[in-house]
């Protein structure tokens, strides 16, 4: 099934076009990265991916419905960009953990002690066992993101959506991080959808790159996607990118070898 | 001392105030976690021109402020949310006009009167027995209804976007909060005033959070702190021939500051 189908999409905002004519199709249980420069539309696709932005024209179709659809469905989990949750917010681990199921729960009912139980598995299998009573607040960037991925994950979605993950987590803390969904998506069976500007990071980890920056410029491969033309294209000018994968031999700068 | 309860003003005074702190207790929580305190105040005396409305119509001047508050709230969350201004900006500006409609219409109108400080400042002699009556119920009432999407206001408090993705309705979550927080400033006016109101609206919760980091907790005892304020506000008042919405308002800001300096205190 697809999971995502993306046809002429177009949205403006304010009269000004952040997204233009954009089609992508993405397939169930794949990993696809959106990489792009700051301002190139890459959070906006991603909300009009789940309904909070409306199309200026074209359409969203997730898992075959509309974006509203979906959220009736619990086909998303998401991970917005950097939370700012402030140090004092009166919320445990494990109650962040549980907030993914309170829509299902329906008016006036709290998570059961079978609930609290399920959400406590999550945290152990997210690596987070031990901390269910510990301030979300007083948890470091990586494992308030880990909390983050469990809370998406209690609702079994079909669908992960995660916005600059990386952002506020150092390198380490990244790579293990991406590791982590990586496992998740094949274990799950997950569809991911994941923006990132680290393009040498991401490309390591995701199936596909879609490389946005008003238009999609490339979609396909990682590999494709370091090509100096894309890059350019995507970025205005020329970059180094800085690969972590097995794709390079010890983190070398790839672009000399993409120029032959 | 228990003399207090014997007279009518005084028990309409505590029961008014009872209700009130107990539903107050429970919003401030979200407003303090919500940061939209300066929304709290700025409604609270958007309401004096609701006020001065009514007396020019010659209708309940109560009603016609609980109306025009409603309407200054869902204004500014309106003008806000589409991004063409920031949110206290359009506080400000609602705030200051609605004060300025008030003191030119009060002008206005025939009868000369009308008790401006009591609007203000509060005056529990005022509240007569329709009102005490008015104020149980519409805050017990409410206070239900909180209970009821109070799960759902705690997961839009934590973070909006992601209680949307995850099938919140929180236009409704949303408008049944600021519809509450009008109608606890429409309740607390000849209680503590229009100008000291938003004491009860954000203290009590600041205190609880100072207390604690759990969230049922923190509902609890922001709960607690506004019932015992109002309460022993009120006995000092009486006691001591104070100003009941200050003493109040008094009692609350020390409470707030032992929170305080207990909670700085233990972190050194």
């Amino acid at each position: 099934m697809r999971a995502a189908e993306i046809e002429n999409l177009t949205v403006a905002i304010n009269g000004r076009e952040i997204l233009k004519d954009i089609n992508l199709h993405l397939e169930e249980g794949r990993f696809l990265g959106i990489v792009g420069p700051n301002g190139s539309g890459k959070t906006t696709i991603l909300r009009a991916i789940i309904g909070i932005i409306k199309p200026t024209s074209g359409s969203v179709k997730i898992f075959e419905t509309s974006p509203i659809g979906a959220i009736n469905k619990n086909i998303f989990g998401y991970l917005p960009q950097s939370q700012k949750i402030e140090i004092n917010f009166p919320a445990r681990a494990i109650d962040v953990v549980l907030m993914g199921i309170y829509s299902r729960l329906g008016l006036f009912r709290w998570p059961s002690r079978k609930d609290i139980t399920i959400a406590g598995e999550m945290l152990s299998m997210i690596g987070m066992s031990g901390y269910e009573n510990e301030p979300f607040g007083n948890l470091s960037g990586g494992q308030q993101q880990r909390v983050s991925i469990a809370r998406a994950l209690i609702n079994n979605p079909k669908l992960l959506i995660l916005d600059e993950p990386s952002t506020g987590i150092d390198v380490v803390g990244q790579e293990d991080f991406y590791h982590l969904l990586k496992g998740l998506q094949k274990k799950l069976n997950l569809t991911i959808i994941m923006v990132s500007h680290d393009i040498g990071t991401v490309t390591s980890y995701v199936d596909e790159i879609a490389c946005l920056n008003k238009i999609l410029h490339y979609h396909g491969s990682p590999v494709g996607a370091l090509n100096d033309a894309v890059i350019k294209e995507l970025y205005g000018k020329h970059v180094d990118i800085m690969m972590h994968t097995e794709l390079c031999e010890k983190c070398e700068r790839l672009h000399s070898k993409q120029r032959h | 001392m228990f003399e207090i309860f014997s007279y009518g003003f005084m028990q309409r005074a505590l029961l008014t105030g009872m209700a009130l702190s107990i539903f107050c207790g429970i919003i401030s929580v979200f407003i303090v976690l919500r940061r939209v305190a300066f929304l709290g105040s700025g409604i609270s005396h958007a309401a004096f021109g609701g006020v001065s409305i009514g007396f020019l119509l010659g209708i309940n001047p109560l009603l016609a402020a609980f109306v025009y508050s409603i309407v200054v709230a869902f204004g500014i969350e309106q003008i806000s949310s589409r991004g063409r201004l920031a949110e206290d900006t359009a506080i400000g500006i609602f705030f200051s006009s609605s004060m300025a409609l008030g003191i030119v219409l009060i002008g206005l109108s025939s009868s000369y009167n009308i008790d401006l400080f009591g609007y203000l400042f509060g005056s529990i002699l005022a509240i007569t027995n329709e009102d005490a009556m008015t104020a149980l119920l519409t805050t017990l009432f409410l206070t239900a209804v909180i209970f009821v999407i109070m799960k759902e206001l705690y997961f839009i408090t934590f973070n909006e976007e992601l209680a949307f993705v995850s099938g919140i309705k929180i236009r409704l979550i949303k408008s049944v909060f600021l519809l509450s927080m009008a109608i606890a400033i429409v309740v607390g006016i000849k209680l503590v005033g229009i100008i000291l109101i938003s004491a009860l609206l954000v203290i009590p919760g600041a205190a609880a959070q100072m207390l604690t980091k759990r969230f049922h907790r923190m509902v609890f005892l922001s709960c607690l702190i506004s019932l015992f304020s109002t309460i022993s506000g009120i006995a000092i008042s009486y006691r001591f021939n104070l100003a009941p919405g200050g003493s109040i308002v008094l009692m609350l800001s020390l409470i707030f500051f032992i929170a305080f300096f207990y909670k700085t205190r233990l972190k050194i």
